[in-house]
């Protein structure tokens, strides 16, 4: 199974931690040896978030991330794991724990391990978030059921191309756990990391020449609420 | 020193007066302010499309005036004061980028060994548009498009700006530091946008600009009636950008619409109090404003965008010799083809009234009352329409309403004065 780890902290640090030492490098050396980890970037910060509200191809740009909440996703990992439990204990030895916490959301079945490239020297990356209000949504049992939806959405990945190194579909907030240290103890809560009217519900990793080709990739999407985040270099 | 013009070659020939005045008959100092302000933008502009990095470009340009300062009021005005100021600023610049060792493979293409260095003055490129379309992309949040737009193409210092909008300088000074690093760090390019973005940016543009050219000349909040210098530089701004795109109509219709508004600018205060359009003293509105503004509306065809039916409407006013006199019918007509919002509706009702009597005007402002339920003028429009018709004390109640709500001191007592008169 495929989860997604959102880490949510409520102040960014200044700058990236490094991914080649200290816990965060111990992490994902152990995590890599497991293979358990498929991709994974920090973020920069809301302050740095463009939202697009896209309808029927006609997109609204916003100059701000698409809710405000205390805690903000601060970085991803994209993991396989045997079960839920497995992924939550992946998520409780991250060091993001002794400051923030992780959001664990199942991804919907069937998507294919993505291949994971270098960065294209000139190209800056996007985390697209897919928002929408999920209100009542059920559990995904099959990506892909809804025939004119495939449809629409093939489109839309075809036209974008390379661009888009990968996404998938998130399973609804209601099948989402967030992992917290309290006082030295993980603790697991249900329920999405903050309570929001419009919900994560997909993702994309984008790599554009600039913001504008990611804010017409997103207007293209044609649905929903779209946050674009810049994937951290350093 | 030179006989030549200032720069002539290089100030473009929309500045009247500024091209022809020459260089030695000038204080330094005012010679240094005039290419200053012709300059500063263009200067920026440039540094930040030769480099892509705004602060850096920012920094070196003001170095480049403080080195003019030293220098020109003993060595004379360069004959090409922008093509001098460009060449300081770059080797400031290149001597920071040195500097920064661990920066320095980034830009490592910038840093031309000095026997490669052109000994030929840089070729200036225009990208003050650039800059602009930059400055008001819809990624940054609108009170940051201001700043930056003022910041970078007017030459505002912070301080300036943070008082314009009555915030601290510390809050401004942040608010553009924010800015610049998200423009850094979300990847907003620096261009003029392709054709397919033209429109839908280019509004975005103008907004901006009409909205400095509101806050300046009513401003949303304070004291003053009036914020001079803020409309002043939103009115350059637009004349800039009609420079640079000659062929688009609203451009042209945005800045007859700045200029026949302000126009009315010297009979609009009277001893620090706003006078209404009704009762300014005509004679005083600035014929050479209105001239250039009916002048621009001549040379358009008859799309009409936003921004040329607002000016349309406005040179009917400033046309008219008195509020009897004016053309309230084709006022009312012009309303009609502006997309219907609930302001232009509550406009179009005033036109209304003045031809077919207030009852007329009440009817049509009577579906406004939610979507305007906070709108001061709305209050303001009903108890004329209630006065008009005899209801007095209809008319009072929303005028209190319209005191409360009225954002600057200034309208505050204006509508105090309607409120007494009713009385």
């Amino acid at each position: 199974m495929k989860f997604m780890l959102m880490h949510v902290l409520e102040e960014l640090p200044e700058r990236a931690s490094s991914p080649d030492q200290g816990p965060l490098g111990d992490w994902i050396t152990e995590m890599s040896a497991r293979g358990v980890i498929l991709d994974g970037a920090q973020l920069r910060g809301v302050e740095d978030a463009t939202s697009v509200r896209s309808t029927d191809g006609d997109g609204v740009v916003l100059d701000g991330p698409f809710a405000e909440t205390k805690e903000q996703i601060a970085g991803f990992d994209l993991i396989e794991a045997a079960d839920l439990a497995e992924a939550i204990s992946v998520a409780a030895a991250h060091p993001t724990l002794r400051t923030g916490a992780i959001e664990v959301r199942p991804l919907a079945p069937g998507m294919p391990t993505p291949a994971v490239t270098d960065p294209k020297p000139g190209k800056q990356r996007y985390l697209m978030f897919v928002c929408w209000d999920q209100t009542g949504d059920p559990e995904i049992a099959d990506a892909g059921e809804d025939e004119d939806e495939d449809e629409w959405i093939e489109r839309w990945i075809a036209e974008t191309g390379e661009r888009r190194l990968h996404g998938w579909q998130l399973q609804p907030p209601s099948l989402a756990h967030v992992v917290r240290n309290v006082n030295g103890e993980v603790v697991v809560t249900d329920g999405p990391f903050a309570e929001t009217k419009e919900q994560i519900g997909g993702y994309d990793l984008l790599e554009c020449a600039d913001l504008d080709e990611a804010i017409g990739i997103a207007t293209a999407h044609g649905d929903g609420l779209l946050e674009l985040r810049p994937v951290r270099t350093t | 020193m030179s006989k030549g013009q200032v720069g002539a070659d290089l100030v473009s020939e929309a500045r009247p007066g500024r091209h022809d005045v020459m260089a030695d008959e000038l204080d330094p100092d005012d010679a240094i302010a005039g290419v200053f302000r012709a300059e500063w933008g263009r200067l920026v502009a440039g540094l930040i499309g030769w480099c892509g990095d705004w602060d850096l470009a920012e920094e070196c340009a003001q170095e480049a005036f403080a080195a003019a300062v030293r220098s020109w009021p003993s060595d004379g005005t360069p004959d090409r004061p922008l093509a001098w100021l460009t060449t300081v600023a770059r080797n400031r610049a290149r001597d920071r980028i040195r500097r920064r060792t661990t920066e320095a493979a980034k830009l490592a293409l910038l840093v031309a060994t000095p026997e490669e260095e052109p000994m030929v003055l840089p070729e200036i490129t225009d990208d003050r548009l650039r800059l602009i379309f930059t400055c008001c992309h819809p990624a940054l949040p609108m009170p940051a498009r201001i700043a930056l737009t003022l910041r970078t193409l007017c030459g505002l210092t912070s301080a300036e700006i943070a008082r314009a909008f009555l915030v601290t300088e510390p809050t401004m000074e942040k608010r553009l530091v924010r800015a610049r690093a998200k423009i850094r760090n979300a990847g907003i390019p620096y261009r003029v946008p392709p054709p397919e973005l033209l429109p839908e940016r280019l509004s975005g543009v103008l907004a901006v600009l009409y909205l400095l050219f509101n806050e300046g000349y009513a401003p949303s909040s304070g004291d003053s009636v009036v914020r001079v210098d803020v409309t002043l530089e939103s009115i350059r701004l637009t004349r800039m950008l009609r420079e640079l795109m000659p062929d688009e109509d609203e451009v042209v219709g945005l800045l007859a619409l700045m200029l026949l508004t302000d126009a009315r600018r010297p009979a609009r205060v009277r001893d620090g109090q706003v006078v209404l359009l009704g009762e300014q003293d005509r004679s005083r509105w600035s014929t050479a404003a209105i001239d250039e503004g009916a002048a621009l509306l001549s040379g358009l065809t008859d799309a009409v965008g936003p921004y040329q039916v607002q000016a349309r409407v406005a040179l009917i006013h400033d046309r008219a010799s008195s509020s009897e006199d004016t053309d309230w019918a084709a006022i009312a007509n012009l309303y009609r083809l502006l997309p219907s919002t609930p302001i232009t509706e509550l406009n179009r009702a005033v036109a209304v009234a003045m031809v077919d009597g207030p009852r007329a005007g009440l009817d049509l402002i009577e579906p406004l009352a939610a979507d305007l339920a906070a709108y001061y003028l709305y209050f303001a429009t009903r108890a004329d329409f209630e006065a008009r018709l005899g209801l007095a004390e209809a008319a009072g109640a929303d005028l209190d309403r319209a005191i409360e709500l009225a954002p600057t001191s200034p309208e505050r007592h204006l509508l105090q004065e309607r409120r007494a008169a009713l009385a």
